[in-house]
């Protein structure tokens, strides 16, 4: 970066300013190469997977103890627990995997804004306005975000976020059902089977008075 | 002083502004009480309930100019409050003031009791009992149904099978043809029909099984999740701009109020919605059954009128546009507007066309 800015430039603060934005595109720019171009996010891949399977190894090994055969004479409270405890240990996983695919657009977003106000720059179109500058981000980011919402990666790691979430809830409804269970109190499946029942036989009540209501209107 | 000094000194008293306008809003938001943001504000008075659904009729506003009774109905995601959400963004309000008799079947706030409830028993039970007591309440034999969204397939559905009871048939920002997104070339349209296909039915199934109901919560991040930026922004930056302006500031507030009355969807209708519809796209192919009965498009003898929005990012255009030539009428109109999802109901540039459509459209079938 020059220290004295040509003549034709802006002077004192705006040319500050001005230098400013430059300086941190150029900056910036040098950054995202050089991250780009190196070894790095190769290493951070393999790091978050390695986490992730480690963190999977566990969560399996929980898995296989917890389902193992049930034996009459002992309470399986504590098998019910570690296999929440597992499926909370693979959620946490599977969010550090959705994570990792959600920041990645952020680097691109980075890399396009800056490069789109070096090009003002260089282009003299003067000081930028805050408003200008933060609509020109967000636009770039909404762009960047919604491209990655798309890809296979994204996708995946979203349903496998699901799945875990899902699985975690699941072992947790299989614990307080335990406890529920424990002191004589319905559990929510009880209740999902009183409500079925319930919506089942007003379904047949309906269907025998709309049938009497069309017999009447028979001659 | 210079010209770069005065920039510079704007700069700064632009940040130290907008720092104030940010702390004003928070404390705008702090001092306002939930009571006075309100939706949903034109006249009606409740006819009927069944369960927790409940029919109302509108209070007229205006000399009647269409005889025939419309029934409102809105979707299971989201409350019909979007169609009357302040006195001057309300398509219901408008067409009360062009003389339309309006009805409202509003399906309450559905949780975990209503599980069971499946797509059969909104079309074939829900539906079908307020169309008949609007029927019995008004002498006319025939009524017509403005559906929105998912409301509007029900009404789709609804018309082809009870033909005889539809006079008109008006639906708004509804899929048809769930698959049609392929189409689209806008990167931000048709997000939730990509991400439904990319579940294993046994995810939706395990969702349901799990909370009994589409959590209401869970749909609200998936919207939020298509606007990631405006989810951002809308609570500090956006800000800014209504802060200085109550009219701009009670308009958020309300379209925020919408937004957060965001009813469970009942589980099994969820399954039907999100496996039948999204996954297998049954409706276009004519393979989506109700009560044992297909639901054949072609059935449909009522003329129709399909509105949907160039820009709706949750509905893409094609997947509504589908049912032309799809339907046993010749009297097919399709009206393109301006505007999203959401806006085709709520912004202050589309209030008028949306209704002068529908009301013209409806008075030139009287």
């Amino acid at each position: 970066m020059n220290d004295k800015a040509p003549s034709s430039k802006p002077v004192g603060a705006t040319a500050d300013w001005s230098n400013l934005w430059q300086s941190m595109a150029e900056s910036s720019n040098r950054i995202v190469e050089a991250w780009s171009g190196s070894i790095a996010p190769f290493m951070m891949s393999r790091a978050s997977e390695k986490a992730a399977g480690e963190v999977n190894d566990l969560s399996a090994a929980i898995e296989r103890m917890a389902q193992g055969p049930q034996l009459a004479d002992v309470w399986d409270f504590d098998r019910k627990v570690a296999l929440a405890f597992g499926a909370w240990i693979d959620l946490r996983a599977r969010l550090a995997s959705y994570n990792a695919v959600t920041s990645a657009p952020w680097t691109e977003a980075s890399r396009r804004f800056l490069e789109a106000v070096s090009k003002d720059k260089a282009e003299g179109t003067g000081t930028p306005d805050w408003r200008d500058m933060f609509a020109k981000w967000a636009e770039i980011s909404n762009q960047e975000l919604i491209k990655n919402q798309r890809t296979d990666a994204f996708l995946k790691a979203q349903k496998e976020l699901l799945q875990a979430a899902l699985q975690y809830r699941s072992r947790q409804t299989e614990v307080t059902d335990a406890i529920s269970a424990l002191f004589d109190l319905p559990t929510r499946r009880d209740l999902d089977e009183v409500t079925r029942q319930l919506t089942e036989l007003r379904r047949e009540v309906r269907a025998l008075r709309r049938e009497k209501e069309q017999s009447k209107g028979q001659p | 002083m210079s010209d770069s000094e005065n920039q510079a000194a704007r700069f700064a008293r632009e940040i130290a502004a907008n720092a104030e306008k940010v702390f004003k809003a928070t404390q705008l938001i702090a001092n306002t009480r939930d009571e006075e943001v309100k939706v949903g504000t034109t006249p009606k008075h409740l006819v009927m309930r069944r369960d927790k659904v409940e029919l109302f009729r509108y209070e007229p506003l205006a000399q009647q100019t269409v005889s025939t009774p419309v029934l409102v109905a809105y979707g299971l995601i989201g409350r019909y409050t979007m169609a009357d959400l302040q006195p001057d963004r309300s398509l219901v309000r408008s067409l009360l003031n062009k003389g339309l008799d309006l009805w409202l079947i509003d399906w309450g706030q559905p949780g975990r009791n209503e599980r069971w409830l499946t797509i059969d028993d909104y079309v074939d039970d829900y539906i079908d009992a307020a169309v008949d007591r609007i029927r019995k309440e008004t002498g006319h034999d025939r009524v017509t149904l403005l559906g929105i969204c998912e409301g509007g397939v029900f009404t789709v559905c609804y018309a082809a099978l009870h033909p005889e009871k539809v006079k008109n048939l008006v639906i708004t920002i509804t899929p048809i043809d769930f698959h049609a997104d392929v189409n689209d070339k806008a990167a931000h349209h048709g997000f939730i029909n990509l991400w439904t296909r990319s579940l294993d039915p046994a995810d939706i199934d395990k969702l349901v099984e799990t909370f009994g109901v589409l959590p209401g919560e869970f749909m609200s991040s998936v919207f939020s999740m298509m606007t990631p930026m405006r989810s951002l922004t809308k609570y500090n930056v956006d800000l800014i701009d209504v802060v200085d302006d109550e009219d701009k500031f009670m308009n958020f507030l309300r379209m925020e109020k919408w937004l957060a009355d965001r009813p469970h969807h009942p589980g099994e209708a969820a399954k039907q919605w999100l496996k039948e519809l999204y996954q297998d796209n049954r409706l276009i192919d004519g393979s989506f059954e109700l009560s044992g009965r297909k639901v054949d498009l072609r059935s449909i003898t009522a003329p129709v009128l399909n509105v949907y929005a160039l820009d709706d990012h949750i509905i893409p255009p094609d997947c509504s546009r589908a049912l032309g030539g799809k339907i046993g009428s010749d009297d097919y109109t399709e009206i393109p507007l301006p505007g999203g999802h959401v806006g085709l109901f709520v912004s202050s540039k589309s209030q008028g066309k949306l209704s002068q459509s529908i009301a013209d459209w409806l008075v030139a079938r009287e």
